[in-house]
């Protein structure tokens, strides 16, 4: 057993692929179960709880852990909402990484990553993650998956005494591991919604966040995931998902969605998200992202400039003049971000429009003084005045 | 078990890569830059540092200098192809500005997952053409080391030309900033 596959089925079923079967008729409710008690250290579980308590350790100390917690304290309370009796046991990690990913170890340490924050449009959609995250950690799936990935890999030893059948039965068994996985999926998102109901929340939003998702996948992909991702092959299809969490959600009314809420919680952060957004460099990804959020309104001239930015940067043909647009109608907004004029100035000074360059640049000057790139532009601001 | 990550990189480096020693004096990379060192540099060579030299006093896993030499107009840095996510690879074009390439340089510096914070960037001569220098934070994702960095380059003729150090922000990077503010003073571009 290698450690990197106790460390996967510690954190098993991570959200990446949040993601669901024809089942909103097989739990007409959930029962959760008692809170855990520790396993003992000489079992597989104790084990893999001993291995997770060390990870949580060295994540406490991680500089990449937000230390916000005002926000650590809201993402907590909607855990506990969700969680009720196990509360107590459950530890809310925000990780500064822009990936979208939520894992939740057998232990209770539940890693939310910042750029799933940054995708979630309310309160209740950051639920329906939690939730499944829970769904997995009441379940127990990662003690689970770990036994199975340790039978797998007996099995599997023995099959590669046998040339190229072996070799074939290893891949059978590979997929095995697949559809097991899809299982506990399909779990974890029922449960989930039962929970989200349970606590006040409007569960139809578990199926926007897949559909969100699976419109940037797309974007990034130009095909279903599934063809082309092992991320997505691994779990139940895309289109699946999201319509069985819709079906479900029809048998589960009602709920707010706390979208002022978590705008309130997070709006101060959502300027650095972004920032760490565009340097993933998935340009197609991002313009999908930031288009829903201009779409649906809120910080609008934040988005502008960075849709801009990310035309600016991609720089096919015809992102220029794109960008220009956004950053137009990026410095028109009531609360213009300054690096929009940034941007102007640099579009007009690529396409010689100097008058324009020149008022963008010193623009942004007054309005950043101390902007760590103030030095360049004052340079660019000297060529253009000589 | 970050450190058992970081020894597997050292291990699967030192699988695979080649490593020599820098001579002090004027070293040429690529066709067109001359960088002159002092002080004990090992260049290593390895799958994926193309289009860069990658050069450490301390070690990989402490200290790195790249070096870029005649980047051309769409060649890509470091390519990932073989990254199951399928990370966008980044790539040099001619008609980028400053601002355009310190961005490319933040991608390939954050597609794992670290974090960049730009604190400065500036104009700089850099061997003899117009160009730029830039100082950075940094978070090291695989083990949370906080790193600072300097920055520095210049495209001349449509090529790129740049020199990115990083080192671990309390020790290190002091100990060496000096000297890689001397190097990049002496690179000279024919």
């Amino acid at each position: 057993m290698k450690r990197r596959q106790l460390l996967a089925a510690g954190c098993a079923c991570c959200a990446s692929a949040l993601v669901p079967r024809a089942w909103a008729q097989e739990t007409p409710d959930y029962l959760a179960p008692q809170r855990f008690q520790r396993p003992d250290l000489a079992t597989d579980e104790g084990g893999l709880w001993a291995m997770m308590d060390r990870e949580e350790k060295a994540l406490r100390r991680s500089p990449l852990v937000l230390r916000d917690a005002r926000l650590a304290g809201y993402v907590q309370d909607i855990a506990c909402r969700l969680g009720a009796a196990h509360c107590p046991d459950i530890r809310v990690f925000l990780v500064r990484t822009p990936q979208f990913n939520a894992s939740m170890a057998p232990n209770g340490m539940l890693q939310i990553w910042t750029g799933l924050l940054l995708r979630m449009e309310n309160e209740a959609q950051l639920a329906a993650v939690i939730g499944h995250e829970i769904g997995h950690y009441l379940q127990r799936h990662s003690v689970d998956r770990l036994r199975d990935i340790k039978s797998r890999a007996a099995a599997g030893q023995v099959l590669a005494l046998f040339g190229l059948a072996g070799a074939i039965g290893q891949l059978a068994v590979l997929a095995g591991g697949f559809a097991y996985s899809r299982d506990h999926e399909h779990e974890a998102d029922r449960i989930g919604a039962h929970l989200m109901h349970r606590a006040g929340y409007r569960v139809s939003e578990s199926a926007a966040v897949w559909n969100n998702l699976l419109d940037e996948a797309r974007a990034r992909e130009g095909d279903e995931p599934s063809a082309t991702s092992p991320l997505f092959a691994s779990h139940p299809a895309p289109p699946e998902r999201r319509n069985n969490l819709a079906q479900l959600a029809q048998s589960m009314p009602g709920g707010t969605d706390g979208k002022d809420r978590y705008a309130e919680h997070t709006g101060h952060l959502i300027d650095e998200w972004l920032q760490d957004e565009i340097k993933r460099g998935q340009y197609a990804e991002s313009l999908v992202l930031l288009s829903r959020r201009i779409d649906t309104g809120g910080a609008a001239g934040l988005m502008r400039y960075y849709r801009g930015e990310v035309h600016r940067l991609r720089g096919l043909a015809g992102d220029h003049d794109l960008a220009w647009s956004d950053y137009q109608l990026a410095v028109a907004d009531a609360d213009p971000p300054p690096p929009a004029f940034r941007g102007i100035g640099l579009v007009a000074r690529q396409r010689g429009q100097m008058s324009e360059a020149r008022h963008a640049f010193a623009r942004y000057l007054d309005l950043a003084p101390e902007a760590p790139d103030a030095a360049l532009i004052k340079s660019y601001l000297a060529e253009l005045n000589s | 078990m970050k450190n058992l990550l970081i020894l597997s990189l050292a291990l699967l480096l030192a699988a695979c890569a080649s490593v020599r020693k820098v001579e002090s004096g004027a070293n040429p990379v690529g066709e067109r830059m001359s960088i002159n060192v002092d002080g004990n540099w090992n260049h290593l060579d390895f799958p994926g540092i193309k289009p860069a030299q990658l050069w450490t006093m301390e070690g990989i896993t402490i200290d790195e200098l790249m070096v870029y030499s005649g980047i051309r107009d769409g060649q890509v840095m470091h390519s990932e192809s073989a990254a199951s996510d399928k990370q966008k690879d980044f790539a040099f074009r001619k008609a980028m500005q400053t601002e355009e390439i310190v961005s490319m340089l933040e991608g390939v510096l954050s597609r794992d997952g670290s974090t960049f914070k730009l604190r400065k960037l500036e104009p700089y001569a850099f061997g003899g053409k117009k160009g730029f220098r830039f100082e950075f934070e940094r978070i090291r994702k695989i083990d949370n080391v906080q790193m600072r960095g300097l920055g520095f380059g210049a495209v001349d003729r449509e090529e790129l030309f740049a020199l990115v150090y990083q080192a671990p922000r309390l020790t290190f990077f002091p100990r060496h900033e000096a000297r890689v503010e001397a190097i990049a003073k002496a690179v000279s571009i024919k």
